[in-house]
């Protein structure tokens, strides 16, 4: 199964999911994601049991997703529960409101946590206006 | 405060007979809550944008309401409450000092005329306050007076506190007597953070007060008025008091009546500042911890803070910095004859619904022969319009760069929408926010914010617009008017905050004036489908398509729409009509579609197609692989 797995977490499926997304995009598709977002991404996912899981989304270099701390060093630490990743990937939650209300907090470079959204939504094809 | 009025009133059959307060008080009572709870009255209900579109339910309605006249009870309503009362009773006592008016007040209260029973809550409790303290003298012959007097000031300073709070942000007393009601309400859940400061600010304010306190109470042991004179430590405090309440009475005087929607705006934007601007500080500290520890981090040489040579770079307002335009290299239309005008032509195309693809191709031949159209900017904007219902985000961007650029120059807002959109299709919000101020600044100059505070927060750009918008929608609701224009502004900001059902609403308030445009159906499908409901997008996408089939990018989102569903051999099939329309011209198809195309392949298990579906790919490779498309 996927590498980015890890049980007992719903993000996990997500982390999958844009794993497989990644996975699915041309050389010139990838350059682009990455020039969008150019940064790396380590999110820290506590679950309801308070284990914690540590994921890298790397939008800077590789363009890759993998489980375990950034190599290199990550320009954003994003932390928040296993529930705030679902919403904000499911769109019930915005990065903004998250920030605001406490549920996601941040280290490091501050505008690429405002990114997350975006990249998450990757996932899943977009409507456009 | 009723209720001991009620207690010590030795006067109750006096016109303003401390129940005859009751009354009032709870009359006014009633019309706040009409305002903050129960929402407009019905004929206010007409003037909703949304009631006029046969498209939207009951709870739309409802939603709407909620969210034009949550923020704040219309401007209409503070009106109603001037602080005459509390005037009149002050006029009359003033001057005299304090201490006539109490010998005084008996006759005083009998004199007043009932004021009428307009809903002038605040006012009329604010007299009462006044008055209950005038009464007390007249009102001694009991030994329990003197028990619950001072339970008498307890809400006295209650009532004070918000008016004092209100202070902080810079108001006249004036101000807060007519306006404490939706600051309140637009604090909220925030405002309680501020509580503490509060309670510090009205301690300050609070002090006189408590001397006021302080004098009646000596006042209520002396039984005779000649002893009551005799104190000289009375007398020293008098002036001190009068002072005071001459400040008031001034402020009062001079002040303006209920402020103006536009400044009710600036205080809440000024608010939100404030709060954010704290929340600033509490990261700022991380921030630069985290920047320390990277810089010791980076002897390795590992973390690369340098921007790749290829990145898409920003501009400080977020804006991209892309290449200028790149035309077709072959356009058969530029070798049109001089006499035959490329735009005019283009704009029948369009008209006609005729394919995208060679209107712009129209469009370019226009730019490139200097047959610009108004201002020297419309060409430019069409075909940047025009790219982007082609599902060519890339080309519309650039066009329209170059057409808000011209528009700008010549005073227009023309296209500057439009980009915002586009921006935002991209996820570059902030850029995107950037186009919305320009938009306010361009059309409604009177409600440009200020320039922009530096702030650590990434959000802040988001939170201006919204301000400035909301200002002009209420603004505009006031006065019964719907500009289709802005609500779609508003909808494109709250999409790009992942807010799409506020952005729904929006789409369907300015649909109700436009119910023919079939961008604005395209983008009420596009805010459904991302807000996770892709079977009521369909609906409003067929609408779109109904009016104009060659719709590129409507195609598109019913793909995306059927491919969120579950649909996955429909979508590919939505995503080669798409593509096969966009065969018409010569050029590049977009990527974004056989990327998209790429997706509903793999979902559906077929990675061999997968690889065929490059750019620069065929379409009829998948015909014959059974897929049906036009």
């Amino acid at each position: 199964m996927s590498s980015v797995k890890v049980d007992g977490f719903q993000s996990s499926a997500i982390i999958e999911a844009l794993e497989t997304a990644f996975k699915g995009y041309s050389e010139k598709e990838k350059k682009e994601q990455i020039n969008k977002t150019k940064g790396i991404f380590e999110l820290h996912i506590k679950n309801e049991k308070g284990d914690e899981a540590v994921w890298t989304i790397d939008l800077k270099k590789a363009g890759t997703v993998y489980t375990g701390a950034a190599k290199p060093k990550a320009d954003v630490t994003i932390n928040m529960s296993d529930e705030t990743f679902m919403q904000l990937a499911e769109g019930k939650l915005n990065g903004q409101k998250a920030f605001m209300t406490g549920k996601l907090k941040t280290k490091g470079n501050m505008m690429l946590a405002t990114k997350l959204d975006a990249v998450l939504k990757s996932v899943k094809s977009q409507a456009k206006m | 405060m009723s209720l001991s009025g009620l207690i010590s009133g030795a006067d109750c059959a006096l016109p303003n007979n401390p129940l005859h307060q009751v009354l009032k008080h709870t009359e006014g009572d009633r019309s706040i809550q009409r305002d903050r709870i129960a929402g407009p009255s019905s004929s206010r209900l007409q003037h909703l944008p949304t009631t006029s579109t046969s498209h939207v339910s009951e709870g739309n309605v409802s939603m709407a309401r909620q969210f034009f006249d949550g923020g704040s009870p219309s401007p209409a309503a503070q009106m109603r409450m001037p602080p005459t009362d509390f005037l009149r009773r002050y006029e009359s006592s003033r001057g005299a000092g304090l201490q006539d008016a109490w010998l005084k007040s008996d006759m005083q209260n009998q004199q007043t005329v009932p004021m009428g029973m307009r809903d002038a809550a605040w006012a009329a409790e604010f007299g009462a306050g006044m008055s209950s303290q005038q009464k007390a003298q007249p009102a001694i012959e009991g030994p329990f007076e003197n028990m619950s007097r001072p339970n008498q000031y307890a809400p006295m300073q209650s009532f004070y506190q918000p008016s004092m709070s209100m202070g902080m942000y810079g108001m006249g007393m004036s101000n807060n007597l007519n306006t404490m009601q939706p600051m309140q309400s637009i604090g909220k859940g925030k405002g309680k953070m501020r509580d503490e400061d509060f309670e510090a600010a009205f301690a300050q304010y609070a002090l006189p007060e408590a001397q006021t306190a302080k004098i009646e109470e000596v006042k209520d042991d002396v039984t005779g008025l000649e002893k009551e004179l005799s104190e000289t430590k009375l007398d020293d405090k008098e002036p001190l008091l009068n002072d005071d309440f001459e400040k008031v009475w001034d402020s009062l005087q001079n002040g303006d009546m209920p402020p103006p929607a536009e400044d009710m705006a600036k205080w809440e934007a000024e608010f939100n500042q404030l709060m954010q601007s704290q929340r600033d500080e509490f990261d700022y500290e991380s921030t630069m911890r985290e920047a320390w520890e990277g810089g010791l981090g980076s002897y390795d040489g590992m973390s690369d803070t340098r921007p790749d040579e290829f990145a898409l770079k920003f501009n400080e307002e977020g804006i991209p910095l892309l290449d200028p335009y790149t035309f077709e290299v072959d356009n058969k239309y530029t070798k049109l004859p001089p006499d035959q005008s490329a735009l005019a032509l283009a704009k029948k195309l369009l008209e006609a619904n005729g394919p995208l693809t060679e209107a712009a191709l129209l469009l370019e031949a226009a730019v490139q022969r200097g047959d610009l159209g108004e201002g020297g900017y419309e060409a430019w904007v069409l075909l940047g319009e025009t790219r982007s219902m082609d599902e060519r985000e890339d080309a519309a961007m650039r066009a329209l760069a170059e057409g808000v650029r011209l528009a700008e120059a010549a005073g227009s807002s023309a296209g500057l929408l439009s980009l915002a959109i586009s921006y935002t299709n991209e996820s570059y919000e902030k850029g995107s926010h950037t186009m919305l101020l320009r938009w306010i600044r361009a059309r409604f100059p009177e409600f440009s914010p200020p320039p922009e505070v530096a702030s650590e927060n990434p959000w802040a750009s988001h939170d201006r617009v919204k301000d400035a918008l909301l200002a002009i929608a209420r603004h505009q609701h006031q006065s019964g008017v719907v500009d289709p224009e802005v609500q779609q502004a508003l909808g494109v900001l709250f999409y790009t905050n992942g807010e799409f059902e506020h952005a729904k609403d929006c789409f369907e308030a300015a649909l109700g004036v436009k119910p023919n445009d079939y961008l604005l159906w395209n983008r009420l499908g596009s805010s459904l489908s991302n807000g996770n409901k892709p079977e009521e997008a369909l609906g409003a996408y067929r609408e779109a398509l109904a009016m104009r089939p060659t719709y590129t990018r409507a195609i598109y989102n019913v793909g995306v729409a059927c491919l969120n569903i579950g649909a996955h051999k429909e979508a590919a099939e939505h995503f080669l009509s798409a593509l096969s329309l966009q065969d018409s011209g010569d050029g590049e198809k977009s990527e974004q579609l056989w990327f998209t195309l790429r997706r509903a392949l793999v979902a559906m298990g077929r990675q061999d197609l997968a690889e065929k579906a490059q750019a620069g790919g065929k379409v009829e490779v998948f015909r014959a692989e059974g897929f049906d498309f036009n």
